[in-house]
């Protein structure tokens, strides 16, 4: 029991980071087809949001309202100013987002400089959780990101604009003949994808070193949730971040981090020799 | 020569408009670069050598890329492990001098070749291509850069390796710029030519025929995932002797030689020369080369952004690459061609 709940409670952290993360992710790619490679930048962007928010002398819980409304606010800019114009190239769209993300990590640094931030979580103190002693934070983070993710599935699944998003991915031509304005779905959907991942980002902000290049790291993770579950569907970011996020938690145990995640990109690759779409494809 | 032409125009204007200008070019930049050595020497002519080493490893991007129009995010990590393997196999093992140089050539070279089969056999097999396949391989440059950081004890972490011996066989050894400039040239002139020769052939031509309809060119019998998979051994092993002797020329290996920017900056070699010209990569690795110093001397990070910037634009202006772009200016035809990616 002394290691299994651990051993659990780490694998529940990054499962539910990575479901925030790769949920953004997953609507954009299965939508749009866009690989958005700055979408690490926006978690970059949220963390950064609440190195700001602590600075002015804000609380965390002020950077964890205002951290989504900057990341819908760029998400929505860059989406209208770039990358509505590369929907119809998906090569276009790698090198436009990768472009974004080089700047946007230089601007940070420019910014804020390039040592690491130091910022501070809401709660220091752990917990027993059955006679194991567990960083409060962590719980929170766990039970916060999972309720973010099921408000992201009812907004998928019972809202009006969740229905357009759901025809669109299905079949973006049927659902605009059927009056469902694309360009709006796309930007909202866009944006929305950034604000989830900004929120990721402050939540992550006190457990990590907060730099410019932060956003890489999870990048990579939550494009294999996404190849790995499957693209567009709710079920897929579950059954990919529950895959990803369990194997390098198990493995870092055995091995090395790096190590860990050479081998979780070993099985994706071998998974995606046998189901090129994912497990649970939308 | 002329066979070839020959059989590239019965299958329209296209093949033959793009490639036997690129021909020309190559055997007049090969000439040109025969006889600097002439005019100058010392470090310049070293950082002339690094540069054609760096367009041997952009070479070998386009050959992949420029040929099927899948794009690999991944090229520095067959770059670096063919630089590692050598610094790694040339530093930590004691091995005889005389051999020394082959075996760290055949560690790093070796190593970029085995990972590209297996990466390669996985994904092109497995169906994957396009966006896809340029995120597998964006994240297999992310944790090789992390290997070579996070495993000090064999790479050297951060600060990497010193002390990589010059390149020496059969007892002669390329430690004087020019003799390691000529290794460089021979090198770079060789696989430019028989890319050239190649590509103008029938191989060149079924690549051709995967990039528009991979699906047809199965249906009419060619194994198309063996010939992608063969097309990007072949270019990823290219990648790995431009490491490995990259390695011995300056005599270190650094995780920057692994990193996504590097992979990143060879793109931007090959798109500013135009890719599928085969030619136009080494002729992009040394304008860029020569605007990386300037720019990077004004500010280091000036350069991301410059490259962050050059991407965008590169889209949104010149979605044909920038020598398309230009002869398009000087030229205005009335058809026009489709996008050659």
């Amino acid at each position: 029991m002394d290691v299994a709940i651990p051993f659990l409670l780490n694998t529940l952290t990054l499962i539910s980071i990575l479901l925030v993360v790769s949920m953004g992710l997953a609507i954009i790619f299965g939508l749009m087809n866009v690989i958005n490679l700055a979408h690490g930048e926006f978690i970059t962007i949220g963390a950064f949001t609440l190195v700001a928010v602590q600075a002015a002398g804000g609380s965390f819980w002020l950077a964890l309202l205002v951290a989504p409304v900057v990341g819908y606010a760029i998400g929505l800019a860059l989406e209208k100013i770039l990358i509505a114009r590369v929907y119809k190239n998906p090569l276009h769209a790698i090198l436009v987002t990768w472009g974004l993300s080089l700047i946007i990590q230089q601007v940070l640094v420019l910014v804020f400089g390039a040592s690491p931030q130091r910022v501070s979580g809401p709660f220091a103190g752990a917990v027993d959780i059955l006679g194991v002693s567990y960083p409060l934070y962590r719980l929170f983070l766990i039970g916060f990101a999972l309720a973010v993710f099921a408000t992201t599935i009812v907004l998928f699944r019972k809202t009006r604009f969740g229905l357009d998003l759901r025809a669109s991915i299905q079949s973006s031509e049927m659902a605009s003949v059927m009056g469902v304005n694309a360009d709006k779905i796309n930007a909202r959907a866009f944006a929305l994808g950034a604000a989830l991942a900004s929120l990721a980002g402050v939540l992550l902000a006190p457990m990590t070193a907060v730099t410019a290049y932060m956003g890489i790291n999870y990048l990579a993770r939550s494009f294999f949730v996404v190849l790995v579950g499957g693209a567009g569907s709710v079920g897929g970011v579950a059954a990919g971040g529950a895959i990803i996020g369990g194997l390098e938690t198990a493995l870092s145990y055995q091995v090395p981090t790096t190590v860990a995640q050479a081998l979780v990109l070993v099985l994706a690759i071998i998974i995606l020799r046998f189901r090129p779409t994912g497990i649970l494809p939308a | 020569m002329s066979a070839n032409v020959n059989h590239t125009s019965a299958y329209g204007m296209r093949p033959l408009a793009k490639l036997k200008p690129s021909s020309l070019i190559a055997v007049l930049l090969l000439a040109v670069l025969a006889v600097l050595p002439v005019f100058i020497d010392g470090y310049t002519l070293s950082s002339y050598r690094d540069i054609l080493l760096l367009g041997l490893f952009a070479l070998s991007l386009d050959i992949f890329w420029g040929r099927t129009g899948i794009l690999s995010f991944g090229h520095a990590t067959f770059f670096g492990l063919g630089a590692y393997g050598m610094a790694v196999a040339t530093t930590r093992f004691g091995i005889d001098p005389y051999w020394l140089s082959v075996v760290g050539l055949l560690t790093g070279v070796g190593l970029a070749a085995i990972v590209s089969v297996l990466v390669g056999y996985f994904i092109l097999y497995g169906g994957v291509r396009g966006a896809y396949f340029t995120i597998v391989t964006l994240a297999l440059t992310l944790i090789a850069s992390q290997i070579a950081i996070g495993w000090s004890s064999v790479t050297g972490g951060d600060s990497g390796l010193i002390g990589v011996p010059p390149f020496s066989i059969f007892g002669y050894s390329f430690i004087d710029p020019t003799a390691s400039y000529y290794l460089a040239f021979t090198l770079l002139a060789v696989c430019l030519l028989v890319a050239l020769k190649v590509m103008h052939g029938r191989i060149g031509l079924i690549l051709k025929a995967i990039q528009d309809n991979e699906v047809k060119v199965r249906t009419l019998g060619y194994r198309t995932q063996f010939v992608l998979l063969a097309t990007f051994v072949v270019s990823a092993t290219i990648a790995g002797l431009a490491g490995a002797i990259y390695a011995t020329c300056t005599g270190f290996v650094a995780p920057d030689m692994i990193a996504l920017l590097l992979s990143t900056e060879v793109i931007i070699w090959v798109a500013v020369g135009g890719s599928g010209t085969l030619t136009g990569a080494v002729i992009g690795t040394f304008i860029v080369w020569q605007l990386q110093q300037k720019i990077s001397s004004y500010s280091v990070a000036a350069w991301p952004i410059f490259i962050g910037s050059f991407f965008i634009l590169l889209v949104l202006l010149f979605p044909r690459g920038l020598p398309a772009f230009f002869l398009e200016k000087l030229r205005p035809r009335g058809k026009k061609e489709k996008a050659v990616q």
